[in-house]
């Protein structure tokens, strides 16, 4: 499927899994894991508080009481706020002499752009990591077998890297840039944040050093590396370094954003308390890692693809169109992967949200942020309708697909009944007249789907098709040869219709229950899909042993619709990312920490959906300007290694044919 | 007769002679399980498949792909009843489109065939269909055009936000009260069986039900005028307000809101929203001026009693703090 090896699908599927278990699963259950963790600790602080007073109480007067604070956000085992000393300085009363500015643009647009273009890169630099290790590791693991295509993914994955190597050093001028507009306009609140997060900062800093050796070592060390089978083994390791570095950082420079949304750790006043794991780990920390992750994944195959797709469209020779369409669909394969659990994650975050202040949820889901995420609902649509006619049109080339291309037409509906329900919004933007025509705020059929119950499972639905299509794409080319394979077509065939089945009855029963008990269907729906998608995947794959094949992918004839659909996904990625990014900062209104640090400055205010789609877009077009030149800035040296040593260029599998 | 003829004769005679022959059966006043308008779109869909498939009718892809638009905007148009706002039906339509565009799009040999005949227009093969379409483009620009310019008195529409995030606290009757924690306090010994006694209060059974009572009374002595006496938006009053009044049927109101939100909206009325809800538009009083706070908790209790919902509760949702 990835090429001539029929184990590779099953390999790369299985790499892909895997990597994706090791994201899900400690964000699963770290809420049981944390609680547990933090009772003991919170026991152990209790006892360490306690002990100190009673010390304090002994020693008398004359000594220097330490001051307690209560948190803001933890909680002991009786529900009372926790109690920490006072390690730190109040927040400060931020008056106009704590911010600066330019007479061309005003502050916050100019922290906004600095920041957004940091994390656009810095996203993509920790996604090719994520891709080289799993690339790297099927390239090994296939050498025995199939040298050529080893050769192949080994050749990407060392590509990838030389791409992300130009876009690192991109990230961390970027991030100064980021630091000096930050310090420059807002001298006050850094401050106060720097007081905070000192220590953060220095490990943040020494642990960039880290990241910057290891990628270093990987990166030059890949061709020696290469020669020996033991030290390859070393170096796929490295990998799992970088990405293991790669995201503690990330999760470093989450706890500022996650502090400011939603702090834990200091007193009402803004005073630290003591435990910098507590300002670290504040309620949203976990949710929010965990969505970067997968977004960033996603972000990362959109702009390979992206990448990909544009070589495809000007190669010259029909080897480096193969090359290119089968780079598009490793990109593609990596980033639908990443994209069907994201809105999973998103849905945790907002729980989190919800469930730190009822206040922001209704901010954001029915407040004033309300039309940012209608936007959003379309611009999650366009997504999967980019992801599904990839899919399709990759299929089509497939010999043997003619088989399954029969249904595509059906999975288009269903998107497009699913998304429709999925994008109708509950409050309609309509004239007083087209009010009197309906006879009533709420439409009395589509009226139905303006609530959550709806939502939930139009998404699931929408994911399930997805999962369906990429089934049918893996097994387009096989003729599957398992003596159960009629058993093994009614299961995914049953566990198909089951989970809709459930999904729909699940989403109709919502409506008879109280909105508390209805969030809590969502957990059986997500659940649903996501059995169709491992227990579907693995019965697939199960069924590939000893298959023949139809003939291989004419690598090198994807249609264009099927090419530009690629653009589509990773211009609206770069786009939504933005504009979640947006949403989830600007919750915070006037405040630069939650209800501890007020934002007295003059831009302190909600922009209008108008200007902040324009700032979006600025964003988008600016970022993907930079792409273009560290792309074209990796290819230079891309073509000198060509000229100088072309037979070590792997010849891709049809053509050697 | 050429076969893409007949399928397109199939298409607009079968259109014509269901819209104006069959469509008026399906929609009688009294709107059964049958006959209903949505029966009617199922019908005319499956005669559409059910004559191509007997008369082995395959039309072209861009035919189909017209077919296929068609068909979403007659039901957006037509079908759907009663009519959607503009913004709507735009945006369904967009979808749809984009629907009709993966569908033609799906493989390049369809997107290739569908291609065929715009291609051949524009060049100059199908002469008479240049010429139509040449013709007809100029004519349908400017008549958007005069469509776009001619004065129009509707309001603007605005983007209103219908459920506001409230405030940490609200003060009435000069106690202030936490909307987060703040639960209702007539919502005592609620059996959760109460539907049975609908429509008849029996006040004496339950100490609950009798404040469900005294709720009603201040309800249909102060809130029926706008809410409606079926608590569904629809007062006699009603429909001379935009906003309208909002409708407590709907599941999207009172059923996912907490009843400390709602104590709060009826006591501020309209002028107590913040700004991106337009308090300037807004045509309910602050009921605290009018009604004592038992009043106001009763006629809330009321509310959730007669529509059969719940009030949102984030008990069971507590954060790991």
């Amino acid at each position: 499927m990835l090429g001539k090896n029929k184990r590779s699908i099953a390999t790369f599927s299985l790499g892909l899994i895997l990597a994706m278990a090791i994201y899900l699963v400690p964000g699963m259950t770290s809420d049981a894991i944390a609680k547990e963790v933090f009772a003991e600790q919170v026991f152990a602080e209790e006892a360490f508080a306690k002990e100190v007073m009673a010390e304090e109480a002994v020693e008398g007067e004359g000594e220097a009481e330490i001051e307690w604070g209560q948190d803001v956000f933890y909680k002991d085992w009786e529900g009372n706020p926790l109690k920490g000393p006072v390690s730190g300085f109040p927040a400060p009363e931020l008056g106009e002499s704590d911010y600066n500015n330019y007479e061309f643009a005003p502050s916050r647009m100019l922290l906004w752009v600095a920041n957004q273009q940091h994390l656009y890169f810095g996203s993509f630099v920790l996604a090719v990591p994520i891709f080289c290790m799993i690339i790297e590791f099927i390239g090994i693991r296939t050498k025995e077998e199939d040298p050529v295509m080893s050769a192949k993914y080994d050749r990407l994955a060392h590509d990838l890297m030389k791409v992300s190597l130009t876009a690192y050093s991109w990230t961390a001028i970027l991030g100064g840039i980021l630091l000096f507009t930050f310090i420059t306009l807002f001298p006050g609140f850094f401050k106060y944040m720097a007081g905070i997060f000192r220590p953060v900062m220095h490990v943040y800093a020494l642990m960039f050093l880290a990241e910057s050796g290891v990628l270093y070592v990987y990166y030059y060390g890949w061709d020696r590396m290469s020669e020996d089978k033991f030290l390859k083994w070393i170096h796929c390791s490295l990998s799992v370094l970088l990405n293991l570095i790669g995201t503690v950082l990330m999760y470093l420079a989450n706890s500022w954003a996650t502090f400011m949304q939603a702090p834990g750790g200091i007193d009402s006043q803004g005073r630290f308390l003591g435990n910098i794991w507590h300002v670290i780990h504040s309620t949203l920390w976990n949710p929010v890692g965990v969505h970067r992750i997968l977004g960033n994944i996603v972000f990362g195959g959109g702009i390979v693809g992206a990448y990909a797709a544009y070589h495809y469209l000007t190669a010259k020779t029909e080897e480096e169109r193969a090359h290119y369409d089968w780079v598009c669909y490793v990109a593609m394969f990596i980033a639908i992967f990443g994209l069907i659990p994201l809105p999973f994650a998103g849905y945790w975050l907002m729980k989190e949200v919800y469930a730190f202040r009822q206040q922001m949820g209704i901010t954001l889901m029915g407040g004033i942020m309300a039309w940012l995420f209608i936007i959003q609902a379309v611009m999650i649509g366009l997504l999967f309708f980019g992801a599904n006619s990839y899919l399709h049109n990759g299929m089509s080339r497939v010999k043997g697909s003619h088989r399954y291309m029969k249904y595509c037409k059906y999975m288009i509906l269903l998107l497009i009944c699913t998304f429709t329900m999925w994008m109708t919004p509950h409050t309609i933007v309509m004239t007083p007249a087209e009010l009197k025509a309906m006879g009533g705020a709420q439409h009395p059929v589509i009226g139905h789907f303006g609530v959550m119950s709806a939502k939930n499972t139009a998404v699931n639905l929408m994911i399930t098709t997805t999962i369906l299509c990429f089934l049918l794409y893996q097994k387009a080319n096989k003729k599957i040869n398992v003596p159960w394979a009629t058993v093994g077509n009614c299961w995914i065939s049953a566990i198909f219709v089951g989970a809709a089945l459930n999904i729909i009855f699940l989403g109709v029963y919502g409506y008879f229950l109280p909105a508390n008990q209805r969030v809590g269907l969502s957990v059986p729906q997500v659940t649903t899909t996501l059995t169709t998608l491992f227990a579907g995947t693995a019965i697939n794959i199960s069924m590939f042993k000893d298959s023949e094949s139809y003939g291989d992918i004419q690598w090198g004839t994807q249609s264009k619709v099927g090419t530009y659909a690629i653009f589509l996904l990773a211009i609206s990625f770069t786009w939504l990312m933005g504009l979640m990014g947006y949403i989830r900062s600007a919750v915070r209104l006037f405040w630069h920490v939650t209800e501890v640090v007020r934002d007295n400055s003059v831009d302190a205010y909600t922009l209008t959906i108008g200007e902040a789609g324009k700032m979006l877009t600025f964003n988008t077009l600016f970022v993907w300007t930079q792409f273009v030149v560290v792309f074209w800035v990796g290819s230079l040296t891309g073509k000198k290694a060509v000229a100088k040593a072309p037979e070590g260029v792997p010849v891709p599998a049809q053509q050697q044919q | 007769m050429n076969k893409t003829l007949v399928s397109f004769l199939v298409f607009v005679v079968g259109l014509a002679v269901f819209h104006n022959a069959i469509f008026p059966i399906f929609t009688p006043k009294e709107i059964g399980w049958i006959l209903n308008r949505y029966v009617y779109f199922l019908l005319f869909v499956a005669y559409l498949i059910i004559t191509h498939f007997v008369l082995r009718l395959k039309p072209p892809i861009a035919m189909m792909g017209l077919f296929v638009w068609s068909i979403g905007f007659y039901f957006y148009k037509f079908v759907l009843y009663p009519p959607i706002p503009w913004t709507l039906f735009i945006t369904y339509m967009v979808m749809w489109s984009i629907g009709t565009f993966l569908y033609i799009s799906q493989d390049p040999e369809t997107f290739r065939e569908f291609r065929k005949p715009i291609v051949k227009t524009i060049v100059g093969e199908y002469k008479f269909a240049q010429i139509i379409l040449l013709t007809a483009m100029p004519i349908l620009v400017g008549f958007g055009t005069y469509k776009t310019i001619y004065p129009s008195y509707q309001e603007p529409v605005e983007l209103r936000t219908v459920h506001p995030a409230p405030p940490a606290t609200t003060k009435v009757h000069g106690k202030t009260y936490p909307l987060e924690s703040t639960n209702n306090p007539f919502r005592v010994d609620e059996q959760d069986n109460y539907k049975d006694s609908f429509p008849f209060l029996d006040a004496d059974k339950h100490e609950y039900m009798k404040y469900v009572t005294e709720g009603g009374t201040i309800f249909f002595q102060n809130c029926h005028y706008c809410h409606g006496d079926q608590l569904n938006g629809l007062g006699m009053f009603s429909h001379v307000f935009n906003p309208t009044p909002a409708n407590f049927i709907d599941p999207g109101t009172i059923a996912m809101l907490q009843e400390a939100f709602i104590f709060w909206r009826v006591s501020k009325g309209g002028p107590g929203l913040p700004n991106e809800s337009t308090p300037w538009s807004s045509a309910m009083p602050p009921w605290e001026e009018h009604l004592n706070t038992e009043e106001i908790w009763k006629v809330i209790l009321f509310e959730y009693w007669y529509t059969g919902w719940h009030p949102r509760t984030f008990g069971t949702e507590g954060s790991e703090g």
